[in-house]
């Protein structure tokens, strides 16, 4: 009995320490380490609880655009629109409203369902014509990029109504409305991703195409869906930065393609082990943010952010990397060490004996 | 005779658990050509990965190089020895003069332009030495498959700079057709007559006896014949590969057997992707187990997959439980029940990434999806620990990533998914392929049972010993027809080996 109980102490604890190892959670170590040197470097300046809920509320957008970004990352395919189809949701919806004069409700949904429609056709271009997704994406962002110059004629939309600008305004519980919704569909793609069959299905055609479509999976419509939900929840994050902007700037769309990915990959590495996710993405947005803010309150000059991003992008991915290619190496040693598991070590090297290399 | 080139004395090798060399000595003079023989698993391929230093021999084994001396274990330290593999490390973009020249600039000039003239004149030369003629300035991809394999020899005689050569050639004519045989073989005696050493494994015994002077046979990593080609004959040579335990043994089996779960009226592959693959007809009954058997590039590999459909092929007629398919199609396969496990199991079997829970449940996922799609997580552990226990997982973690499963483990779980989901047609390709002894026996006795339990299985195998052992009946594929169907008395070890060897 005692030993029942002493065992299943031993393994809440072994998972205690699992889910805290800094390999698992690196980035929150990170962001507690960042705090505290900027609080001693700027202290005066940084991180009072203003401070953190502006950094809150200032990204939510990015956070919403990383989400979206995820879920094709998680499906294998690179969805290299994804600031321009940002970009083009801030410029539809603040057209829309200003120069159509369109309701604030049916703004809103066209502008979702037009991004809906673009991550459709970036679908067609991967699944039907075979592009890769990389070129398939780049192609679609600058038809976007072009899509977003021709309806603001390359000016900024401004004069848009006062409602539409309260949705990044007004604030429940202190906090405002775009927190919330960052949440509700954070909570959503959580559902589906972590708790569905959709989801299980999406990380089997990232995880490997082929032996996916051999086990029954639809890949074609796994992609699909994954580059539909990253359009629409692009096209929410630009309706979002439009409301916070007050108007339509066809330039902005890029700015979010390099945070988007970033924090993506570094999130990849948080939580699930290797694994695209929704809350290591999350929380590697307002790492990354708490950095640059950090750095432009220490007075850091203007190409500080650029310098962070670029840099951060790929420390993430070779971290993601690494993380790959080290779980499988310690998980093997950690199985030799099992006494009981000592046969799987020795198979391990048949498959180089004669047998497996005759197939070749 | 002369000094040998090439002397082997005592090259053993041992893999844990394994001894695949088991002091292997011959020795290859100038000007000779052995063939190598032996079935898949007789050590042909470790020792070629030994001659070329990627296995290393174990102590007490000596390589002898000739004048050069003992060979250390280094890969660079080996100048004179040339591999030609199946696939022959050509650029298929560029063109013969380019692919000859590839490794030829070292030195001096590395920017200056390439002398074009006479490097044409030099890539004629060693095409035409070795009895060809085509197209120098031809992109090599676009050549016949003969003309590709020569470009290859040509390739590695034009880095010859001293006569001590050996040249190693593994199942070079695997690809090939019977004239492009001829053209490879005939440059393979003029490079002999040069004064190389030629090593030739194949497992087509008929280019052996027509090919070598010299033929060593291996069985079980032990040289069990080394002998003039002149003094042999057929039968002998496949008595010698096969071993004289088992070769008249042959299985009798009353299974029960039902009605017919998958026929298929005139299956063709798609020649437009190179396959040769041509069945008039093909029937597997439920609760019987159809072995196909046949050598590299007999079809063997690609018969199943146009079945299950995730080859691109066509049909004249094919019934699936009942039901009549137009063409292949995976889907419609897969909704009728048909399960497949593909002989590629880092390619396309499983998801490393997953653990062997996911990789478990992903084909079947409806019954443990709940209200809203919820996934019944306390369901889905008990389903994948039933299982996965059932089919003997080692070790019993369904959580862990599949990646760090031995490839035997990974082969259960790979078949566990479709005794879960109750298949009535398991199409195995190689469904022991690179898995250690007991995951075989393992595997061996999920084939059984499932055939016990009335699922029709038609499995792929190029070990002739296991179809003979689990088989009701062996199509044996030639030429990507079949050639042979063996069954009762007809079935043993000895007639496949035969039989797939292209002999009658």
């Amino acid at each position: 009995m005692t030993e029942q109980v002493d065992r299943r102490s031993v393994k809440v604890a072994h998972w205690f320490r699992e889910s805290l190892s800094f390999r698992n959670v690196s980035s929150l170590y990170l962001l507690v380490v960042i705090c505290i040197v900027f609080a001693f470097w700027v202290s005066a300046k940084f991180y009072t609880v203003g401070d953190l809920k502006t950094i809150l509320e200032s990204q939510t957008a990015t956070a919403l655009a990383s989400v979206g970004l995820m879920i094709p990352m998680a499906a294998g395919a690179f969805d290299l629109a994804i600031g321009a189809e940002v970009g083009l949701g801030v410029v539809l919806v603040s057209w829309l409203l200003a120069k159509a004069g369109i309701p604030m409700v049916p703004a809103i949904a066209v502008t979702l369902i037009v991004g809906g429609f673009v991550g459709l056709v970036s679908a067609i271009l991967i699944t039907r014509i075979r592009i890769d997704s990389f070129i398939a994406t780049l192609a679609i962002s600058s038809v976007l990029t072009a899509a977003a110059l021709w309806i603001t004629s390359d000016e900024q939309i401004v004069g848009l109504s006062s409602t539409f600008d309260k949705i990044s305004t007004q604030q429940v519980f202190g906090i405002t409305v775009p927190v919330y919704i960052l949440l509700g569909v954070s909570l959503c793609v959580w559902y589906v991703m972590e708790v569905t069959p959709l989801g299980r299905r999406v990380y089997a055609t990232g995880g490997n195409i082929e032996a996916a479509r051999l086990a029954g999976v639809a890949t074609a419509k796994v992609i699909t869906f994954s580059l539909i939900a990253c359009g629409v929840l692009a096209a929410l994050a630009g309706v979002v930065e439009s409301a916070s902007l007050g108007g339509g700037d066809p330039t902005i769309g890029p700015s979010y393609l390099l945070p988007a990915f970033t924090a993506t990959f570094l999130g990849s590495t948080q939580f699930r082990r290797g694994r695209f996710n929704i809350w290591g993405t999350i929380v590697a947005v307002y790492v990354l943010q708490a950095g640059i803010q950090g750095l432009e309150l220490a007075g850091a000059p203007v190409w500080i952010p650029d310098l962070f991003d670029g840099v951060a992008l790929a420390a993430a991915v070779g971290l993601a990397r690494f993380e790959l290619r080290s779980e499988s190496g310690a998980a093997i040693r950690r199985l030799l060490r099992f006494g009981s598991t000592r046969k799987t070590g020795r198979n391990s090297h048949d498959v180089e004996g004669p047998a497996g290399g005759e197939v070749a | 005779m002369s000094v040998p080139i090439l002397e082997l004395r005592n090259v053993s090798k041992t893999f844990p658990g394994l001894r695949a060399l088991d002091r292997v000595s011959f020795s290859v003079s100038p000007g000779e050509i052995i063939g190598l023989i032996g079935r898949n698993g007789s050590g042909k391929s470790t020792l070629v990965k030994v001659l070329a230093g990627i296995h290393r021999s174990d102590r007490g084994s000596e390589i002898v190089l000739g004048a050069r001396g003992r060979m250390g274990s280094d890969p660079e330290d080996r100048p004179q020895m040339h591999f030609l593999h199946q696939e022959l490390g050509l650029v298929s973009m560029l063109t013969t003069i380019e692919n000859l020249n590839l490794s030829n600039d070292v030195g001096k000039a590395r920017i200056l332009p390439v002398a074009r003239k006479r490097e044409r004149r030099r890539a004629e030369e060693l095409i035409g030495h070795l009895g060809a003629h085509f197209d120098v300035t031809k992109p090599v991809g676009e050549l016949a498959p003969a003309e590709r394999a020569i470009v290859a020899i040509a390739r590695v005689l034009g880095r010859w700079t001293h006569r001590q050569n050996v040249l190693v050639l593994d199942e070079p004519t695997a690809a090939l057709e019977r004239s492009g045989v001829i053209t490879l073989f005939d440059a393979v005696r003029q490079a002999a007559s040069d004064g190389a050493g030629v090593i030739f494994i194949s497992h087509r015994l008929d280019e052996v006896m027509e090919l070598a002077d010299r033929t060593i046979a291996l069985r079980d990593g032990v040289v069990v014949a080394d002998l003039a080609t002149s003094d042999c004959n057929y039968d002998q040579l496949v008595r010698l590969i096969v071993g004289p335990d088992v070769a008249t043994e042959q299985h009798q089996f009353n299974r029960d057997v039902g009605k017919p779960l998958l026929s298929v009226r005139g299956l063709r592959g798609s020649s437009s992707r190179g396959s040769k693959v041509r069945v008039t007809s093909l029937e597997v009954r439920a609760g019987e187990i159809v072995g196909v058997a046949g050598l590299l590039g007999s079809g063997r590999d690609e018969l199943l997959g146009l079945i299950f459909g995730s080859r691109v092929g066509s049909v004249s007629e094919m019934t699936i439980a009942d039901q009549n398919l137009g063409r292949p199609n995976m889907r419609t396969a897969l909704s009728l029940g048909v399960g497949y496990v593909s002989a590629d199991r880092a390619r396309d079997g499983v998801i490393m990434s997953f653990s062997a829970r996911e990789n478990l449940t992903l084909p079947w996922l409806r019954p443990l999806t709940r209200h809203f799609g919820r996934l019944d997580a306390s369901a889905e552990r008990y389903d994948s620990k039933k299982w996965l226990g059932m089919v003997g997982l080692q070790p019993l973690k369904p959580e862990f990533r599949l990646m760090i499963f031995s490839g035997g483990n990974q082969q259960k779980v790979a078949l566990a998914r479709w005794l879960r989901t109750q298949a009535k047609i398991l199409l195995l390709d190689e469904p022991t392929q690179g898995v250690d002894v007991a995951a075989k026996a393992a595997i061996y006795d999920l084939m059984l049972s499932a055939a016990r339990e009335g699922t029709a299985v038609l499995f792929s195998s190029s070990d002739a010993r296991e179809l003979a052992a689990l088989s009701d009946r062996v199509l044996v594929m030639c030429d990507g027809t079949i050639a042979k169907t063996l069954e009762g008395t007809s079935l043993t070890e000895a007639n496949i080996v035969q039989e797939s060897h292209g002999f009658v």
